[in-house]
Parts: C-alpha cells; structure tokens; sequence
C-alpha cells in the first residue's frame, strides 16, 4: 500500500515537472519569433486552388521567415461563426460571402486595414472603387478583395458555332438575341441551354447567378444595389420579371439538355458545364462564372482555350462577380505583413501567372494572364461599363440561403413565384 | 471491514463524474439557456425561439414545420420497415445452409462509415443514367429517371397521373430515398441482434406447435413473435433514437436541401449557418425533448428486466 501511494506520488510530480519544462519552452519559443511568426489563415481552397496559394505565399515565407498555417475548407462559414463565437478567431479569413464580414465588422471583432502600414494605401490606390466601398463598413476599411471571377460568362463551343453558322452575341446584344439565338439553335435540333443548380446545401447558387446578371442588364444598378440593401424587396416586379426571364431559358420545352425543372435541380453544376463539348455536343450554351474554365478543362484535357471552348458576354453588357475578401481579426507584426503581401501586385501576379486568378489589382497588368481566356476575363471585370458584386453572396446568412431555396422551389413549382418572393422576402433580417 | 470514510466512493466517482458534468450537464444547461436568449446570445427574449419553431416564419431557410414532420417519417418509417426486414431476415437467414455468408452480406453496410455510404448512395441516386444505378435500371425497365434526392413529389404520383400538390404529402419521394439508406445501414444489426434472440427459442416449444398441428406462419405469428418481443423493443428504442437523431446521412446526401431538412440538421444550420443560436439552441432542446421519454422508457425497461433476473 505506501509503496502504490509513493509511486502515485513520483509520477504526480513528474508529470507537473514536464508540464513546466513544456509551458518553459514554449515561452521561450514565442519569444524567438516575436517578429514574424505563423499566420493562421481560414479560407476555402483544396486542390489545384490550394497549390497555387501556396506557391503564391512561398515568397513571402522566404523573404520573411515566416510560414502560413493554412485551413481550407468549404463549410468556412460554419467554421468561422464556431472558432469567432468560442473567442478563437483565426488571424486571416478569406471567404467569399460579405455578409458575415459586415457583421463582425459591425460588432467591432474586425481590424481595420488602417492598424497596419502601408496596407489601408496599397488598396485604396489600386483597388476599384465598388470593391472599397464593400469592404468598408461604417466609414471604416476592413478588408480587400482578391480572386475575383467574373459572372458575365455564356461559354460555347466556337467549332460547333462555326460549323452551324451561329454568331457569338457581343455585350451590346440584348435579351431578345439571345432568345433568338436560342431559338435558331432549338430549331437545327440540338438543345440550346445545360443548366445545373446541383451543390449539396447550396444548391440554387447558380440560379440565383443567372437571376442577378438579367436582373442588372434588365433593371440596371440602382435596382440591384436596392434588392441588397433592402430599399427594393424582392416582391419587387422588376425582381420578379428577372426570375421569369431566368424560366425562360430553364423551363421552356426542349432549352435544356436537362429536360426541365427535375433534370436542373438533379443536375451538378460542374457537370453542367460538359455537354457542348462533348463529342457530338449535347447543348449549345452554358451560363457559369469564368471558373468553369476550370470544369472544362479538367474534363476535356486537350481542350484549347479559344479554340474548342470560349466565352462571350451576357447580353446587356453589365457583369456581376464573386471575389475572396480578405479580412484580419489582429493587427500582429505576421498578420500585417501577411496581408500586405497579399494585397500586392507582386503577390497576385504568382497565381495570376499559373492560371486561374483574375486580380482586381490595377497594377497587375493584362500581359500577365497566361491565356486569352483568362485575359479577356480580366478585360471584362477591370473594363465593364456597370460591375456589380454578386447578389447573393452581398447579401449573406439567412436571406442568401432562402434566395438559394427560392431556386429550387422555382423550378419545381413555377406557377407559385409570388408567395415564393414572398418568402424570400421574410428571411431578409 | 476498516471504517470506511464518506467521501471514498465519491472520490472514485470524481473523474466520471467531471467529464459527465463537462461534456453533457454543461452542454445541455447551456442549450436550455440559449434557447431563451437572442441570436447573439446576448437578451432574453422568453419563447420567442420556441414560437419560431411553432410559427415557421422563414418556410424556405428553415422549415421547421417540415423538419419536424420528416423526424416523423424517420422515426416510424425507418423503425418499422428495419425491423420488419431485419426480423424477415433473421428467421429467413436460420434457414438456409449459407447461413453465415448471407448474414454477413447483410449485415456489411453496418461496418461502412456513414458518410461513406452517404457518398455512395449519392452515386446510386444520381439523376444521370450513366452514373446512377437506381436510374439506370428503372430507365432499363421502361421507366423514367426520377431525381431521387431532389424531387419533393409523393410517391402516389407513380401510380396516378399526378399526385394533389396542395395537400401535403408527408413521404416525399427524396425523403423516402434518404430512409431508405438508413434502412440499408440499420438491417443488419436488427437482424443480428434478432437473429440471436431467435436462436435462445427452444426447440421443444417449436416441435410443440408443429405437433399440434400449427403451420409455419402460425409458428411465426403466435410463438416467436412474442416470445422475441423483448429483444424486438430494444431494438426499436435503438432504432428510435437513431431515426431522431439522425444527421449524417442527411447532411452529406442534401445538406438537408429539397425538403429534407431533419430537426438535427436544422439546429446546425440555425445555430453555425445562418448564426441564430436561439432558434438553433430551441430545436436542440425540442430534440432532446423528443428523445427524453424513449430514453426514460428504455431505462425503465433495463431497471425492470433486471429486478426480474
């Protein structure tokens, strides 16, 4: 018996021995990074994406010494609400809703760009002026925009364009050409549209993408930015017309590949963007962001940017977009650093060169993008005649979803939009 | 016997006790508090969670009024067809002399992950042909490709023309599919369990009925049903609380999209999506609500069979 109780005894006190010799070393260690350590940054990239930014950050952990401890992942906007609500926030987020980043930034968790040098400068000599004003929040700038894509994107397949004498409409074309369009191609017997609204708990996303860009081109600007900030509800019938618009093109018989409401809804929207370039093409047009280069060129791994798929405008000639924010929760020496490199043409021209990455930086030059797709994406979002930030992603949290939802409702039950704007409507907070 | 101090027992009790008070007292303590809080967490607001849930103001975010009623489609769907088949199975499986191989076919999904078989069934549900063995088969055979895990229809609408869309329709088509693939997963351990209860049957009670004349079916209806009907309830309670607190399948197979929505998918939603902790905090405590008398109903049952031992 006292033998078992000294053994207890002995292992007690080792036990609180290694802990203090661990809590010594780990003191000693922050000491000796106390000027540029590890940033931990939250964001939403894996695969290519991922390989990209981290050969994008590998300059500035050689120039600083310092490295970037990076979590990627999808669900960010979970994540994010757990680790800020249980007082664990990560030193960098970069998503790509704005919603959640006013609130924090309204609750006063966020760190302007100010509390760094050189940083609030750097954005506000470089940057577009819609992407300040949605970074700033109470007269105050807390965060700045990379990766940006366009949403003004129709893709086709300029062979099978060429072979049945079809014409590439321009952004000075409207609506009605692009029914007509639609219409001439329905008539040589090949299904004009792919559409797919397909994306686990999102699904809707690219509905709500296609409704934004007509509703922009059909009502202009100060209709769009009224839906965001709540002065125009989506009851609106400007609002309405723009979905009715968006049924045009998914629910008339025989537009799309899908064969209708239950095919989109069924449908992902990666695999959405395949057949008109499959051989013989399945439909002749697809409606997706400038990503869904991506899709295609991953599927079809000898396909030629302009030559076996390329873009042209959405008709009407305004363009929505999506882009990451980059936002900061402390003004640490690593933090300020880290963003100040992110912020930088130098930084953004690394991923712009390996493809995939639209800068909205102006000092990251059209000669950089390694492809006319990419360039003329670039061309497009740095020269359109009216940009606006996509809709839902503007819009955030609750009514973000039930816009989603509304999609798919849509679909299956088109005959019911108004109590289903309606209900959209209610979710606004 | 030395005298033995007070606290003795307690001291042993310590360290369960602890990681009981942090991981369970505090969690639910905390929820039951929130739920009567804003979503900040910050003002009382007393049950204006609760009347959301009752309400269902935002019928295309949260549908609560739906999550409620596919719980209760999983709850007696999914209890009633896994033990149906699982005991079909037991008493079909004591049968056949490749016993052991068609048990362990059966019971083999229990031992996939259930995100795993989630991705899987996503496959098999999936509305292209080319992909979707579902599709393809019922393509094969004349049918039409139904979009499994998005159509919100009723079944009925196979048999007539189309199904009255304004009545409501508690078993959706893409809310059966998910049940389905609960079904798949929980078979096996029904049968198992079942299958072992089964075997406790004496034989002489078997030869009995048969000598006095009793045919197989009468056998099955009259003997084993009840003499099984202990093992029977606790693999129902089992199944019970899987039903109610089922999430993963859900979540990973439509995000709780098309309504599919169950209470445990929405509270995660409520609380870490939209970030409103007091709508999110109130369902959880209408689940644990839900779960509450299944459980004091099982423990009863435990206590009871005990004493009688």
């Amino acid at each position: 018996m006292f033998h078992s109780k000294r053994s207890w005894l002995l292992l007690i006190l080792f036990a609180m021995a290694a802990f203090a010799l661990l809590a010594f070393v780990a003191c000693e260690e922050e000491e000796e990074e106390a000027e540029i350590g590890t940033v931990d940054v939250l964001g939403i990239w894996g695969d290519e994406e991922l390989v990209s930014f981290n050969a994008m950050v590998d300059p500035w952990e050689l120039d600083t010494g310092g490295s970037m401890a990076f979590t990627g992942t999808r669900d960010i906007t979970t994540v994010l609400t757990t680790r800020v609500e249980g007082g664990n926030p990560p030193d960098v987020a970069i998503p790509a809703e704005v919603g959640r980043f006013q609130q924090f930034a309204g609750e006063g968790r966020l760190t302007p760009l100010s509390a760094c040098e050189g940083l609030e400068k750097t954005v506000r000599d470089n940057y577009p002026e819609g992407f300040i004003d949605l970074g700033t929040v109470d007269g105050t700038l807390y965060g700045f925009f990379m990766k940006a894509d366009t949403k003004g994107t129709i893709w086709y397949n300029p062979g099978f364009f060429a072979d049945n004498g079809y014409e590439p409409l321009t952004a000075a074309s409207t609506w009605d050409d692009l029914i007509a369009l639609s219409d001439e191609i329905l008539a040589d017997g090949t299904p004009p549209w792919s559409v797919g609204v397909e994306s686990g708990e999102a699904s809707g996303w690219p509905g709500t993408d296609w409704i934004q860009q007509i509703l922009l081109n059909e009502a202009g600007g100060a209709v769009y930015d009224g839906v965001i900030d709540g002065s125009i509800p989506f009851t609106d019938s400007q609002v309405k017309d723009a979905w009715e618009k968006f049924g045009e093109i998914a629910l008339t018989e025989g537009y799309t590949v899908q064969g209708g409401a239950e095919g989109i809804n069924a449908t992902n929207f990666v695999d959405s963007t395949y057949p008109p370039f499959e051989s013989p093409p399945e439909a002749a047009l697809v409606y997706l962001g400038g990503f869904a280069s991506g899709f295609i060129t991953d599927q079809f791994s000898d396909a030629v940017a302009g030559e076996d798929f390329d873009f042209f405008p959405f008709p009407g000639g305004g363009v929505t977009g999506g882009a990451n924010i980059v936002y900061a929760f402390n003004d640490d020496a690593t933090t300020c650093s880290f963003l100040n490199y992110l912020a930088s043409a130098e930084g953004q021209r690394v991923w712009v060169d390996r493809g995939g990455f639209t800068s909205v930086n102006s000092q990251v030059s059209l000669d950089s993008y390694p492809d006319p797709i990419s360039r003329a994406q670039a061309e497009q979002l740095t020269s359109a005649e009216v940009f606006r930030f996509d809709l839902d992603d503007a819009i955030g949290g609750a009514l973000q979803l039930a816009f989603f939802d509304g999609v798919t409702q849509y679909l299956a039950n088109p005959d019911d939009l108004d109590d289903l704007l309606t209900n959209i409507e209610a979710a606004r907070e | 016997m030395v005298g033995r101090r007070w606290w003795t027992p307690w001291l042993w009790l310590a360290p369960a006790l602890a990681l009981l008070g942090v991981f369970l007292v505090y969690p639910v303590v905390d929820t039951l508090r929130r739920s009567f809080l804003d979503e900040r967490s910050k003002n009382f607001v007393g049950f204006d969670n609760y009347q959301f849930i009752i309400d269902n103001p935002q019928p295309l975010v949260s549908d609560t009024h739906s999550a409620l009623l596919n719980n209760v489609m999983w709850l007696t769907l999914f209890t009633a067809i896994t033990v149906a088949l699982g005991l079909t199975l037991a008493v079909l499986t004591g049968r056949v002399r490749y016993e052991a191989v068609a048990k362990s076919a059966i019971f083999i999904p229990m031992a996939v992950s259930f995100v795993a078989a989630s991705v899987i069934w996503r496959f098999m549900y999936e509305f292209n042909t080319d992909i979707g063995t579902v599709n393809a088969t019922v393509t094969s055979l004349g049918g039409e490709s139904t979009a499994w895990l998005q159509n919100t229809g009723a079944p009925q609408t196979w048999l007539t023309e189309r199904g009255p869309d304004t009545l409501p329709q508690p078993i959706q088509i893409n809310n059966f599919a998910l049940i389905m693939v609960g079904v798949w997963m929980w078979t096996g351990f029904a049968m198992v369990v079942l299958s072992a209860g089964l075997k406790g049957i004496s034989t002489e009670v078997l030869e009995a009925a048969r000598v006095d004349g009793a045919n197989e079916w009468q056998i099955f209806r009259r003997i084993i049903v009840p003499i099984l009907s202990p093992t029977i309830v606790v693999v129902a309670t089992t199944l019970v609380i899987q039903g109610l607190k089922k999430f993963d399948l859900v979540w990973v197979m439509t995000g709780g999209r098309f309504k599919t929505d169950v209470v445990a998918t929405l509270f995660y939603k409520e609380a870490f999506r939209i970030g409103d902790f007091g709508v999110g905090a109130a369902l959880a405590v209408v689940l644990l609500l839900w779960v509450l008398p299944v459980m004091v109903i099982s423990i009863r049952r435990f206590q009871f069979q005990e004493e009688t031992r």
